[in-house]
């Protein structure tokens, strides 16, 4: 029969089965299309359009966002109400599995998936991942001969594969047995998912701890704790002592630091303290600041304490008096007439720059809190009370932080006027 | 440079079109290697001397990515006179044969043979004026499309080079990239007299050695090698330099065995020792995938010899990735 006469057949029969056929002839997928009564045969002959059996059911403009929604997205909005956390995000992914038993369209759900999980916070989670991976149906992607092995089997259900081990990779996250098993399971062991996950096995655990300052995964929410990891981070001395001046006041109970009270945190060693107090009255140090710290992803901002270089006429060498060690010389004067094979020394003078004298952190960048810090500075330090101190700020608010590479230009010039001219020009650069 | 500027003076064609100009028969196939990246994208906003740069990388046979994007300060104006520039650059590069011819006599790169034996550290970039910024080519995903931006200037009291600007890891919309973000800061290859290529000789250096001071981010330190073999340019060893950090200067000693091979950006099964014999440059990026503000104070670059450092290789090859290398 032609084609037209199975339309109208089909028409026909819909009428009676309410449209579940009618819309398997018109091939528009399931979920998508409301279930829309066509126009039958006897259908009244004024309502009923010489070629309107050659419309196709529309379906109903959806309220809501006026973005077209990818296929399977309304598993994700489930739960508006609910947090975006990991059991909601299980439960979207184990309902994908529940309306289709063959799993029709798991490559574009995985893909889906991958790109909701850092809106959910499970980006991190390896338990979430092996799940993904389990989305797939297993043994049938598997190559059998020599044939299917030798060009890629099933090649985009490889690319999905490789896409999920790919963002493990790019969040550092290690697979497990589970995910090696899964994968052996789903697309054999000569696949390049499989490939990946062994090259994966393989450079992680070169490069697991190369980082010879660590910083924890989990950074601490609290600021004050931060600013106490950021400065032993910086200071390599471990002598060092950590001083809290101010802890943020929250006397509203809103548990947000007050403005007017945030907290100063600040360290010295005791090398730095013996400086300051040496430190000649007659020349002023300097408060410099805010230069950034990145912990992972965080940015803190801390200030710094330091003097200018003395002049070499200026500087005097410590002499150490021979009585002060009588088992063994502090300073030996011996010239072996080394050649140049034992010099290691690079044939350069290196960058001095003025003593360091203590670095702190604090919430807010005016110099009304880097007074404060001052002032608690002072009582382990009393020779600061003779010292002039001038505040070279880069900025004049505190807030740099969401502001253009311009502004937040961190080695400090020499002179104010310097400062001005030199921020003008990184203004004009950025 | 701005002999062979005039030279070829449709330089500007050279960024865009994929195959050699009829009108630099001289330059040869040493060029070829430019045509065959596919990412140069146009350059959005490209200001006048990092078009002149550009055009010169491109002339010496630098791979595609490496488009200025350093901006000089507006005091300078960069006063362009042909023919003066090429007097002066004729001269420049007539006195560099002759020393190269005086020097081959005293001994390698002028310096007397005994000394160059001996020599266990041995400065190789330092950032104490502007000329030693011209040496080093400053990148970011600009060129793909995307937003990152960085600038190199000399830090304060001339003394160490810094190297700031903003990251972001937001992808460019050409259907292609996923992702974005990086950042490098790659050193031009040496050039003896008549832009002749010429390599570093570090063969009896095992230590890399940078003194720098950062802000906490890790950057990847990659070295290529001088080579003409075309499928060779995309190669380079890297490994990870983290900085510390704060307000001190922070040493960092990298030794040669622990460069990874790398082609086309991603790591190698068959992994290889870094041969130092025949070295072209050094670059430092920045791609952690972090948005932001960075910033990154270098005072000099160096080799030496770490007498306690004995290995050779730090990777070795696997049997499962590379069954090949093991029969």
């Amino acid at each position: 029969m032609s084609w037209a006469q199975a339309i109208l057949l089909a028409r026909g029969l819909s009428r009676g089965w309410g449209g579940i056929c009618g819309v398997a002839v018109t091939g528009a997928p399931f979920s998508q299309v409301p279930l829309q009564a066509p126009r039958g045969l006897h259908c009244s002959a004024a309502a009923h359009n010489s070629d309107s059996w050659l419309v196709l059911p529309r379906p109903e403009p959806r309220k809501g966002p006026t973005k077209a929604l990818t296929l399977h997205e309304e598993l994700f909005q489930q739960t508006p109400e609910g947090a975006r956390d990991k059991a909601n995000f299980v439960r979207a992914v184990q309902n994908f599995g529940q309306h289709n038993v063959h799993k029709r369209g798991h490559v574009d759900f995985i893909y889906l998936a991958l790109r909701k999980m850092r809106e959910y916070g499970v980006e991190r989670d390896l338990a979430v991942y092996n799940l993904l991976l389990d989305i797939f149906p297993k043994e049938v992607f598997r190559p059998r001969s020599i044939f299917q092995s030798m060009f890629i089997h099933y090649p985009r259900q490889q690319e999905c594969g490789i896409a999920v081990l790919e963002q493990m990779e790019s969040h550092g996250v290690m697979p497990n047995k589970e995910t090696e098993f899964l994968l052996i399971q789903i697309f054999g062991r000569k696949s390049y998912p499989m490939l990946k996950y062994v090259r994966m096995k393989l450079w992680f655990s070169r490069f697991k701890n190369i980082n010879p300052f660590p910083v924890p995964r989990d950074l601490p929410q609290d600021p004050v704790d931060l600013a106490k990891l950021g400065l032993r981070h910086m200071e390599p001395n471990l002598s060092a002592t950590v001083t809290i001046y101010q802890m943020p006041s929250s006397k509203d109970s809103t548990g947000t630091a007050d403005p007017t009270e945030p907290h100063i945190v600040g360290i010295q060693t005791p090398d730095q303290q013996a400086a300051l107090a040496h430190h000649n009255p007659a020349r002023p140090i300097f408060v410099e600041g805010p230069f950034s710290l990145w912990l992972r992803d965080k940015c803190v901002y801390y200030h710094i304490l330091r003097a200018d270089l003395l002049p070499p006429e200026e500087r005097e060498v410590e002499e150490i008096p021979e009585e002060w060690n009588l088992h063994y010389p502090m300073q030996l004067d011996l010239d072996y007439g080394r050649s140049s094979w034992d010099d290691y020394e690079f044939d350069i003078h290196k960058v001095e720059e003025g003593p360091v004298f203590a670095i702190c952190m604090a919430g807010a960048h005016d110099q009304a809190t880097l007074a404060k810090w001052i002032q608690g500075l002072q009582e382990t330090n009393p020779a600061l009370a003779q010292i002039p101190v001038v505040f070279r700020l880069a900025g004049s608010t505190g807030e740099l932080l969401a502001s253009s590479s311009g502004l937040e230009e961190p080695p400090p010039p020499e002179g104010q006027e310097e400062e001005d001219s030199q921020q003008r020009q990184q203004q004009g650069q950025s | 440079m701005a002999l062979v500027h005039r030279f070829l003076n449709g330089a500007y064609i050279f960024r865009h079109c994929p195959k050699p100009n009829a009108s630099c028969p001289f330059l040869g196939t040493r060029f070829a290697d430019y045509c065959s990246s596919s990412l140069q994208k146009p350059v959005a906003a490209p200001g006048k001397t990092s078009s002149q740069r550009n055009s010169e990388g491109d002339l010496q046979g630098h791979h595609q990515r490496e488009v200025a994007l350093d901006i000089t300060s507006p005091e300078e104006k960069p006063e362009v006179s042909f023919d003066k520039a090429i007097k002066d650059e004729i001269k420049d590069h007539f006195r560099r044969l002759k020393d190269d011819l005086v020097n081959h006599w005293i001994g390698p790169e002028g310096r007397p043979l005994h000394e160059v034996l001996l020599e266990q550290a041995k400065v190789v970039w330092q950032f104490r004026g502007k000329e030693d910024l011209d040496k080093w080519i400053v990148t970011s995903d600009k060129t793909i499309g995307g937003r990152s931006e960085v600038f190199l200037k000399m830090g304060k009291n001339n003394q160490s080079a810094l190297l700031y600007g903003t990251l972001s890891s937001e992808a460019p919309k050409d259907g292609e990239s996923g992702r974005s973000g990086y950042c490098a800061m790659v050193a031009r290859s040496p050039r003896g007299p008549f832009e002749r290529k010429r390599a570093y000789d570090w063969s009896q250096f095992n230590t890399l050695y940078l003194r720098v001071r950062g802000d906490g981010r890790p950057w990847m330190v990659n070295i290529r090698e001088d080579t003409d073999i075309i499928q060779r340019k995309n190669q380079m060893y890297s490994y990870f330099m983290f900085t510390r950090g704060g307000p001190y200067w922070q040493e960092v000693k990298i030794p040669f065995s622990k460069f990874f091979f790398s082609n086309q950006g991603r790591i190698r099964d068959a992994q290889y020792q870094l041969l130092l014999d025949k070295i072209s440059s050094i670059g430092f990026t920045l791609a952690d995938k972090v948005d932001g503000p960075f910033f990154l104070e270098i005072d000099f670059i160096g080799v030496f010899t770490d007498p306690a450092h004995t290995e050779e290789f730090a990777y070795e090859n696997s049997p499962e990735l590379n069954p090949r290398l093991f029969k």
